[in-house]
């Protein structure tokens, strides 16, 4: 076990002076499902940490609001209150299935969405529908704030923008239209407890005959990280969702994946699994019937 | 440094490391030895504990967290020589055979039916889910759950 020091400020500005003293010796801990794991296992990124500073106990990180079509999502909701949220179920159902489909009940009665952000691991189940809804990340320091969209905050596996003195205070995504069709497939080795093999997140909205006129796709595993694949969703774009068009658009996000990835041991695997799972889950987001 | 707590309707106050799990808090401290440690990383629900009503992996909870927060562990749920229902349910049902996984998984049942009083099949088989056993299977196991949500109605 890493040994560090402990501080538990009481507000968000105490929380930043004290971000901004330690800087990067310094690191936030929400759930700690992630952070305890890599703290005990000695974990090398870690080595220079010596000071945790807790974020569980802060009420002004604890928020789910609505304000002009703007959904205010705070870092310290935890997965299993996203999941229960009614609200988030007919706004974003697909963010919901995400996060009742991470860990185990334990983890997500503890694991939190400010934590998988800063956690950014390319195995999350939380970030694709993140990113398919468009979702930006409010990050504040003592110099300030600046919000950065979710998808450009996500820089390499396990990585992300945000720096060292400063810390997520909202995540903010648009509401999209309850009456348009969300998917979320995921590919574990059993359900619970499933760190996923590749899973995918997608958003279609269909106009009154019945053409797409947006459409989001989402891999999460594929890619180094969660990002839209514009090359597949174009193909979607003003045409009638089917089951054939899908399979098209599943083997385009494969080959865009080996374009990124290159030619791996495991692409004889992932090549043909994650163009199902987008085939899936665009039917699944159209009500395209999908395979018994 | 010092952490108050409420442990099984007790205020508690100890001296732990800055670093110190939950966990460790509870076995070597305060003599608690029914949370068990399995895998250490949060993945087999032995060290299950109840934290402010809802089930965690007690292993890879910051003790220093938990300051002012209410702790339930399988010690605290029996009433003297009186099993919780649960429990009991899991003697009848011969839900056990080495006991290790136990604790945890007699939490995570009472935990869904205290949330859940109506819970069906496949909200137990749910709640269990991060409660690894690798003697009995589950079936005896979420058959005892049903069974002590009837019992606790009575």
């Amino acid at each position: 076990m890493i040994r560090f020091d402990y501080r538990r400020p009481t507000s968000i500005e105490a929380c930043l002076e004290l971000l901004d003293l330690y800087q990067d010796k310094a690191k936030l801990i929400a759930g700690g499902t992630d952070l305890m794991v890599e703290l005990r296992a000695d974990d090398e990124k870690l080595e220079h940490v010596n000071m945790v500073i807790d974020t569980t106990h802060m009420a002004a990180l604890k928020f789910i609001e609505v304000e002009e079509d703007v959904l205010h999502l705070g870092p310290g909701i935890t997965h299993e209150e996203i999941w229960e949220n009614p609200f988030l179920q007919e706004y974003a159902p697909f963010l919901c299935e995400a996060c009742h489909s991470v860990g185990s009940p334990q983890i997500r009665h503890a694991g939190t969405i400010g934590g998988s952000i800063g956690t950014a691991s390319p195995a999350s189940d939380p970030l694709p529908p993140l990113v398919a809804l468009g979702a930006t990340v409010v990050l504040a320091s003592v110099n300030g704030t600046r919000e950065v969209l979710l998808e450009e905050l996500l820089l390499k596996p396990y990585i992300t923008d945000i720096k060292a003195n400063e810390m997520i205070l909202s995540i903010d995504f648009p509401l999209l239209n309850p009456e348009a069709g969300f998917g979320f497939v995921k590919l574990g080795r059993r359900k619970a407890l499933a760190i996923s093999r590749m899973n995918v997140a997608t958003y279609v909205e269909l106009d009154e005959t019945g053409k797409a006129v947006d459409v989001r796709i989402v891999p999460g595993s594929c890619m180094p990280t969660a990002v839209r694949i514009s090359e597949a969703e174009a193909m979607l774009l003003g045409q009638v969702p089917s089951y054939e068009l899908h399979q098209a658009i599943g083997e385009k996000v494969a080959e865009e994946m080996i374009k990124v990835t290159g030619r791996r041991w495991s692409t004889p695997y992932k090549e043909p699994v994650i163009a199902s799972l987008v085939k899936r889950a665009l039917n699944q987001a159209t009500g395209v019937k999908d395979d018994d | 440094m010092t952490l108050n707590m409420v442990v099984n309707r007790k205020p508690v106050s100890v001296e732990i490391e800055p670093y110190a799990r939950l966990l460790d808090v509870l076995r070597t401290q305060l003599k608690l030895t029914g949370a068990k440690e399995g895998c250490g990383i949060g993945e087999c629900g032995a060290c299950t504990v109840i934290l402010d009503g809802e089930t965690v992996d007690s292993c890879i909870t910051l003790a220093a967290s938990c300051e002012g927060k209410s702790i339930e562990t399988i010690e605290g749920i029996s009433d003297g020589d009186q099993l919780h229902p649960v429990q009991q349910a899991f003697v009848e049902h011969n839900a056990m055979q080495c006991g290790f996984c136990i604790p945890g998984l007699v939490l995570s049942g009472k935990n869904i039916l205290d949330k859940y009083p109506e819970a069906d099949r496949e909200r137990i088989v749910e709640a269990i889910s991060g409660n690894l056993c690798r003697c009995t299977g589950y079936k005896q196991v979420v058959d005892a759950i049903e069974d002590a949500k009837d019992k606790i109605d009575e």
